[in-house]
């Protein structure tokens, strides 16, 4: 009697069955059908096979282009059971050597008399020092300057300077660079930022660093070239899509532009995330002394870079992640360093010690705050400035102790209320349910908000005022 | 729909005085799209113009024609859904170089295979002028400019070839060094039926190589008609335009003499097939909802 093989049927692990129907179209016995349910772990709809109709005739498997879809299941094998390919073969084998990190130097500058330079070239010359050698940038007034600067020194030091042809461009350029360990930057302003932000949210899903220095203009749209603070809410809530946050440093004086922009580096490498720092037009055009630091910085290459040598051999940058349960893991990885990155909170307060009336504001309004302050404690009235250096996380630890004695609370913005905002989500989320009330000194279009209006607006406000629940805001526009 | 009454230059011409730095060829520019829709004889009111950003795209606002400075780079996405929701519209889209061929560079290819009937005018002057004086796309290799200080590393970006290679159906070069010429050659832009494209040589007196000045234009320029150029002849064409950034041609590189129909006409067939009757003009469209 002739011996009958008996042939394999198919199997399928419904996981790795992309929906695509090819087997379908191939039965001739019309063994195959889509399922009436959606795979919960791939989100498709796969197929299901009739077995009793079946005979085992291996188009099927043979259709299916799914390297683990449709198999033949051993006709022998009772205990047979599928698993995870990854499971079953393990991770690919290599013999690439364990990346470590070629850790940075610091090295030591020779003293030298302070500059005096514009915000925009004193931010380009804190990221020279940071060790940054490639900028890419697309030309934006009122940030040009930076640009131009890094153009003229960045072929002196051996660095790459380009100009890309957008700023959709320069954030990709800064990923690339970013992917091989390298310190990039860029200089723009809000409609370029507006236009960075897709790859900003590419570069935090991937766990890139590098460094946005954003000189806020007026908007919304074209808007003009005059400074502003529009984009606190895009910075602190909008780095494009996905659960994305970055460190944003708010600096107010052409020093800080520096000394923030090296930190930038710094952080931005420490966490693994792009940094953001908001200027203004007018912080990036004002000259200003500047101290230069005592080192500066030549940068190692980190152990997760793309270097492309041996030991770099089994890194990868990439945000996707097709499985749930990995992108969950990873958004889980992403909030435990946001948590952390709360260490790097910072303010500066100016006679808040007794301060009744505490004057909330960044970036130049500061320092029209400041001088608002001076005057008002002239006259006798206790007022203090508290100047958030960071706009996320907010410094809400520094400015918890200040409400002990606070009556009022007066914002000083070049915007319709973001930085407050940033504040009472700050306060709601330390637990704050009860706060003194919040007057604000706002300008847009261009226009900062001057000293006497603040003195005139805290003058103005009723006397001996007691902190009480939430009130709404008083404006003056 | 098309008026066809007669309207002088001084009707196309806006309050707004222009800004530009006295001796920008933009203000020839200006005067010849004057001329030409003054050829042409829309009411103002009946055309769309649109830019991006730089100074050339300033121009909108120096004419009496619907339209705005618009964003950097999206003169043509903007034109584009003008045009489709009022096909009826004699529709102008202008900008720099900058704007056309930098940020705005993948939408070219895009707005003309799709051939909507607007007509794409570019102020040329490889130089990016509002932002003061960078390296542009049309930039010769080599330039000094504020962002490459010691010289460009690369190569500029072949306007006309680009367009041409993109399948243009209307290319074609002119100077304000030469304004009639200028004004003919956006007149038949205009009243070319399809997606036409005009590069200006437009000198940036004040960030623009000193070379590269109307004086120079005057000197130089070549009209293809002198040459002998036949322009329904794409290949010949594109050879000519190899000369871009050496000789100065002005006039027609070519001009698709079956150029089928636009993407708006394909639009209206479409609906047709679909509805099996003809399409209710817009000012009846509220008869489709309302029954009798
Ligand atoms: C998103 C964005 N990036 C940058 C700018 C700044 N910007 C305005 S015009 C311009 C380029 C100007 O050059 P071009 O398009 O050649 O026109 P020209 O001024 O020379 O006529 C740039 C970079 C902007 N407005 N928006
Ligand atoms: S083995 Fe043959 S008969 Fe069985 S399901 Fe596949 S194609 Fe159909
Ligand atoms: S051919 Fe493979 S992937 Fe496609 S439906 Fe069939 S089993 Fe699924
Ligand atoms: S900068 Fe150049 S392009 Fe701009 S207006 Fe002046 S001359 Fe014209």
């Amino acid at each position: 009697m002739p011996q009958v093989t008996e042939r394999p049927k198919p199997f399928l692990f419904p996981e790795f069955c992309k929906g695509c129907g090819r087997c379908i179209s191939v039965c001739q016995k019309h063994s195959i059908h889509f399922a009436d349910h959606i795979n919960a772990r791939t989100g498709v709809v796969p197929i299901e096979i009739d077995l009793d109709t079946c005979n085992a005739c291996g188009l099927c498997m043979d259709a299916c282009p799914e390297p683990y879809g449709l198999i033949g299941r051993p006709v022998d094998a009772t205990d047979w059971e599928l698993e995870d390919p990854s499971h079953l073969f393990g991770h690919r084998p290599t013999t690439a050597p364990v990346p470590v990190d070629i850790p940075d130097q610091r090295v030591a500058l020779p003293a030298c008399e302070p500059l005096v330079v514009k915000g925009n070239y004193a931010a380009a010359i804190g990221a020279l020092l940071a060790g940054c050698r490639h900028f890419f940038g697309y030309p934006i007034t009122p940030s040009t300057e930076g640009a131009e600067l890094m153009a003229s020194l960045m072929p002196k030091l051996q660095g790459v300077f380009l100009q890309a042809v957008s700023e959709v461009a320069t954030v990709n350029h800064m990923y690339g660079a970013a992917s091989a360990g390298q310190r990039s930057m860029t200089f723009t302003s809000s409609p370029g930022f507006s236009l960075m932000l897709e790859g900003i949210s590419y570069m935090i899903g991937a766990e890139l660093p590098g460094v946005f220095v954003n000189i806020m203009r007026g908007g919304p749209g074209l808007g003009n070239i005059a400074p502003e603070q529009t984009d606190i809410k895009l910075a602190c809530r909008g780095l494009g899509h996905g659960n994305t946050h970055a460190l944003v440093f708010a600096p107010s004086t052409p020093q800080e532009m520096l000394d923030m922009t090296m930190r930038a580096f710094d952080l931005s490498f420490r966490y693994r995330n792009p940094v953001v720092i908001l200027g203004d037009g007018y912080l990036g055009q004002m000259t200003g002394r500047v101290m230069l630091p005592r080192d500066m910085v030549k940068p190692g290459i980190p152990a997760w870079a793309v270097w492309g040598d041996a030991m770099h051999r089994r890194n990868l940058t990439s945000s996707i992640m097709l499985a749930e349960t990995d992108l969950e893991q990873h958004n889980e990885h992403l909030n435990r360093k946001y948590e952390a990155m709360k260490v790097e909170a910072m303010a500066d307060t100016f006679v808040c010690d007794d301060a009744e009336i505490i004057v909330v504001a960044c970036n130049t309004p500061a320092r029209m705050a400041k001088g608002a302050v001076q005057e008002l404690r002239h006259m006798g009235v206790k007022a203090g400035l508290f100047r958030p250096q960071t706009l996320w996380p907010f410094p809400v630890d520094a400015f918890l102790p200040l409400l002990a004695h606070a009556r009022r609370i007066v914002m000083v913005e070049a915007s319709p209320g973001q930085l407050e905002d940033e504040l009472r989500l700050a306060l709601s989320r330390a637990d704050v349910r009860t706060y003194p009330p919040i007057s604000s000194v706002q300008h847009f279009g261009g226009i900062l908000p001057q000293q006497h209006e603040i003195v005139t607006r805290i003058m103005d406000l009723p006397a001996g005022s007691h902190a009480q629940a939430v009130s709404g805001s008083e404006v003056l526009a | 729909m098309s008026t066809c009454a007669s309207f002088a230059v001084a009707d196309f011409k806006s309050d707004l005085k222009p800004i530009w730095c006295p001796g920008c060829g933009d203000f020839g520019v200006l005067q010849s799209i004057y001329r030409a829709l003054s050829a042409i004889g829309r009411a103002p009111h009946e055309i769309s113009f649109v830019s991006g950003i730089g100074c050339s795209s300033r121009i909108p606002g120096y004419t009496t024609a619907y339209g705005f400075n618009s964003v950097h780079g999206r003169a043509l996405p903007i034109a584009q859904g003008i045009k489709l929701a009022h096909p009826e519209l004699l529709v102008l889209a202008a900008g720099g170089d900058g704007d056309g061929f930098s940020i705005g560079g993948g939408h070219l290819p895009h707005a003309i295979r799709r051939n909507l009937d607007i007509t794409y005018i570019v102020m040329d002057n490889q130089i990016y002028g509002l932002t003061k004086g960078q390296l542009s796309p049309t930039s010769p290799r080599g330039l000094h400019t504020a962002s490459s200080v010691f010289g460009s590393l690369e190569d500029p970006v072949n306007p006309l070839l680009y367009v041409l290679g993109y399948g243009a159906r209307f290319v074609a070069q002119g100077t304000p060094a030469d304004m009639a010429g200028l004004s003919t050659l956006i007149e038949a832009a205009i009243r070319f039926k399809g997606f036409s494209f005009v590069n200006v040589q437009s000198p940036c007196i004040t960030f623009g190589q000193p070379d590269q000045q109307l004086k120079a234009h005057k000197a130089g320029m070549t009209s293809l008609a002198s040459v002998g150029h036949d322009p329904t002849n794409r290949i010949k064409a594109m050879d000519l335009a190899q000369a871009y950034g050496s000789t100065l041609y002005t006039g027609i590189f070519y001009q698709d003499p079956d150029a089928g129909p636009t993407y708006e006409e394909a639009v209206e067939t479409r609906r047709t097939q679909f509805s099996g009757k003809p399409i209710v003009p817009r000012q009846r469209i509220l008869e489709n909802f309302i029954p009798r």
